[in-house]
């Protein structure tokens, strides 16, 4: 179970860094595959923290659920 | 036996150490002698770097993969020389980040292509290439007609260029963009375009603005014309 | 066994989860990538096919098409399977947990949609096999660190003494692309902001340290890899063990040596130096032993077991992929030698013998696995319908003839053209009779690929119903691995 959430808490938190990576990628973007990737870097990170949240919920969910079996 | 093959089964990072040197050696003893051996490239006169149109030129024939159907390699093959020209030297593609050499040929060989046909030649080829080699298979480029060449970063180009090896000098970055309209202008003057860079070729600019393909015909206008073999003693060419 | 191995015994809970994932995107780009194939195969009958320029221009989409073979379709495989396998064979969970499996699975075909979508959109670093631009290749060096992070950890965390010899194979497969695409794209970026970068090395030596990377990728990607997938569902399938442990080790040791060295010969004739090519020659032949030591290994493993041929249609898969693996891997040696490269170097010989690896071996062997794989990740007895897939290995493999065949015959017609001189000692033919001459087996060419894709589709449908309707229940036959012991 540790290991679960140590890795999704580092994964978490690189992704987020990816994701702001993302932001000024296409801030600052010349040309139009760094604005599309930095948008989609961004875009990415933001689905997959939502990914690990709910894994998170879902994780906690089945746990009460044995719990009250 | 003292050495027990077990020993790299029990141990992952032994393993993955053991197969790391396996796989270094090869690569390390053929490429880094390339790099001090001195003559890996031949000396010869003329090679220069690219002329900032002939450059974005170039970054037009590597965004559409022409290097997947044309290679710029003649090889030192009786056939290939005749159909071709001169087999290609390493110091001609000396200052080329990266090489185009290709692997298939789909279409002919480019390496000499340079001062074969006329600029309207490559015009015409270029938006159908079908209208003056029937047979041929290659898709059409009159998009780049169309489309403005975007070149206000051209000195950043040359900068990153000079940071991997390639002469540029101040001058040369500071001229980037004036040497590039240069060319693409008949009625300009080019003494210093063609004192930087020796035969650059000069292209008509047929619409308003500098078109991609201006920049792509400048490029292949100067394809392996650099070295004049006439200087070259064959003895010197011994690898 | 020891007194703890068999007190640790309790079934360990595997990540499946994450190697389904890989299954269902192994069989979607596989199925875009020979799309893509067929598509570009067209290109090069009829020309009319470049008919939305530039986006559909071949010079744009063969790299979607390689790239998508190799790294989205043959990507997906081995990471799937090299999952699959280290967690069985060390008798252990995936190390880092379902966050680092997710993440290397959706940072992987986030790198692969990336990547097809900037090629089609005209950036390129004109590497073949490594076009995308230096953006893309620091993330896929991202996904590649935790892909070794999540297989190392696990084998460090086995509960078997032994490390089996698939995860040799895919160890040196994963350390091995590590390195190569590194070096290989060494770069400097025109911008932070900019998708364009010029490489650190250039003509001769960017040509060597490119074909070092494009040989290797064959090498250590498509083989290697490949190879892991070999060493553990053939001997599952069969249910017999390995062949010879012996000779395991010394095919795999040998293997990934002179691989390595053999790049030059892609370069052959050109302007690298001589003692350079001479040195890829010699090992390329050389490295004809080690391959048929690994071709041997796979094909006796099946001693005894000859009959399961005929019962189990994907175990044929496997078997075949063995017997084209053996016959690419003798093509390439005798391709390799400089006077048979004059003539073969540039024309479609080479695209026909890259098939026979691609086609015959990789993605044979990946559709043996599949087979394999899928009903044992869904929970299912077997497979849907052992008829359709005897159809979908007699569709493709018809393909593959039709393929290599017309390659061969084209490659060496344009070889044979191309240095062909007429009474008076003129070159006899233009470059253009070449093309035109070979029109008719560009059109079988794609004959051949239409039947590959075709027998593709078979199989999607085949693993849809699979997953739908084959009855439930525990995979029959599971078969001891030994080695060493």
């Amino acid at each position: 179970m540790d290991e679960e959430r140590v890795s999704a808490v580092i994964i978490g938190v690189l992704m987020a860094l990816f994701g702001l990576i993302g932001i000024f990628l296409a801030a600052g973007a010349r040309d139009i595959e760094m604005s599309i990737f930095g948008f989609s870097l961004a875009g990415f990170a933001i689905a997959f923290i939502f990914g690990l949240l709910r894994s998170h919920y879902d994780m906690i969910e089945a746990r009460t659920g044995e719990e009250g079996r | 036996m003292a050495f027990r093959h077990e020993v790299l089964e029990k141990n992952a990072f032994l393993l993955l150490v053991a197969a790391l040197v396996t796989v270094a050696i090869g690569g390390m003893v053929e490429i880094i002698p390339q790099f001090f051996i001195e003559n890996t490239i031949e000396p010869v006169k003329g090679v220069r770097p690219y002329s900032p149109l002939e450059l974005a030129g170039r970054n037009i024939y590597i965004r559409e993969g022409c290097y997947l159907c044309h290679s710029q390699q003649i090889r030192a093959l009786r056939d290939e020389v005749e159909r071709y020209g001169h087999y290609s030297l390493a110091a001609e593609s000396m200052y080329d980040h990266p090489f185009q050499w290709g692997s298939k040929r789909i279409g002919p060989d480019l390496a000499r292509v340079g001062g074969k046909y006329s600029n309207d030649w490559h015009y015409a080829h270029l938006r159908n290439p079908q209208s003056v080699v029937p047979e041929s298979l290659m898709p059409s480029y009159a998009f780049l007609e169309e489309r403005p060449l975007d070149y206000a970063h051209i000195a950043d180009d040359l900068i990153t260029n000079r940071k991997v090896g390639v002469p540029y000098s101040d001058e040369d970055v500071k001229n980037a963009i004036a040497d590039l309209e240069a060319q693409a202008d008949p009625n300009a003057d080019h003494t210093a375009l063609l004192k930087r860079y020796p035969k650059a070729v000069i292209v008509p600019k047929n619409g308003q603005t500098i078109s991609e393909m201006d920049a792509l015909v400048a490029y292949l206008q100067m394809l392996g014309t650099l070295v004049d073999f006439k200087d070259v003693p064959e003895e010197s060419l011994d690898r | 066994m020891s007194a703890a191995a068999t007190a640790s015994l309790a079934p360990v809970e595997y990540n499946d989860d994450v190697v389904r994932k890989f299954v269902i995107a192994t069989v979607f780009w596989g199925v875009v990538g020979f799309l893509v194939g067929v598509f570009i195969a067209a290109e090069l009958a009829w020309p009319s096919f470049n008919f939305w320029a530039p986006y559909l221009n071949f010079g744009r989409l063969r790299p979607v098409h390689t790239s998508g073979v190799i790294f989205a379709f043959g990507g997906s495989a081995l990471i799937g399977t090299s999952f699959y396998v280290v967690q069985r064979t060390c008798r252990a969970r995936l190390f880092g947990g379902k966050a680092l499996a997710d993440f290397i699975f959706w940072g992987y075909q986030f790198f692969i949609v990336m990547a097809a979508l900037s090629y089609v959109l005209g950036f390129s670093k004109s590497r073949e096999y490594s076009e995308p631009e230096w953006h893309l290749i620091l993330w896929l060096v991202i996904i590649w660190v935790a892909y070794l992070v999540a297989f190392v950890g696990t084998l460090v965390r086995r509960a078997e003494p032994h490390i089996y010899v698939a995860n040799w194979f895919y160890l040196s497969f994963i350390l091995t692309i590590a390195m190569l695409v590194i070096v290989n794209n060494l770069a400097i970026p025109v911008s932070v902001f900019a998708a364009k970068s010029y490489s650190l090395f250039a003509g001769a030596q960017d040509a060597l340290v490119q074909w070092w990377y494009g040989h290797n990728a064959v090498g250590f990607f498509l083989t290697a890899g490949f190879l892991g997938m070999m060493y553990y569902f053939i001997p599952k399938a069969a249910g017999r063990p390995v062949y010879s442990y012996r000779l395991s080790i010394i095919h795999f040791w040998s293997l990934i040596f002179i691989y390595i060295w053999a790049g030059p010969h892609h370069l052959h004739w050109t302007a690298l130096p001589d003692w350079t090519q001479t040195m890829g020659e010699a090992f390329s032949v050389m490295l004809w032993m080690p391959s048929w030591g690994g071709m041997i290994n796979g094909l006796m493993t099946l001693s005894g077991a000859w009959d399961k041929l005929r019962t189990d249609p994907g175990l044929r898969f496997s078997v075949t992929a063995v017997g084209f693996y053996g016959m690419s891997t003798f093509e390439g040696p005798v391709m390799s030698v400089r006077t048979v490269n004059a003539l073969s170097h540039y024309t479609d010989w080479t695209i026909g013998h890259v098939h026979s690896g691609a086609l015959g071996w990789v993605a044979f062997i990946t559709f043996g696995a599949l087979y394999y794989l899928v009903p044992a990740l869904w929970g299912k007895t077997e497979m849907y319908s052992r008829r359709l897939i005897a159809w979908h290995y007699w569709i493709s493999t018809l393909g593959i003839v039709l393929y290599i065949t017309s390659m061969w015959v084209a490659g060496i017609m344009e070889g044979l053209m191309w240095r062909a001189y007429d009474a008076q000692g003129f070159l006899q033919y233009s470059f253009i009779d070449s093309v035109v001459a070979v029109h008719p087996l560009m059109v079988v060419r794609l004959v051949g690929g239409i039947f590959f894709l075709t027998g593709a589709l078979i199989m999607v449908y085949n693993m849809v119903m699979t997953v739908r309707r084959a009855p439930a229940g525990a995979l029959a036959a599971a078969t001891p691995l030994a080695v060493g012991d």
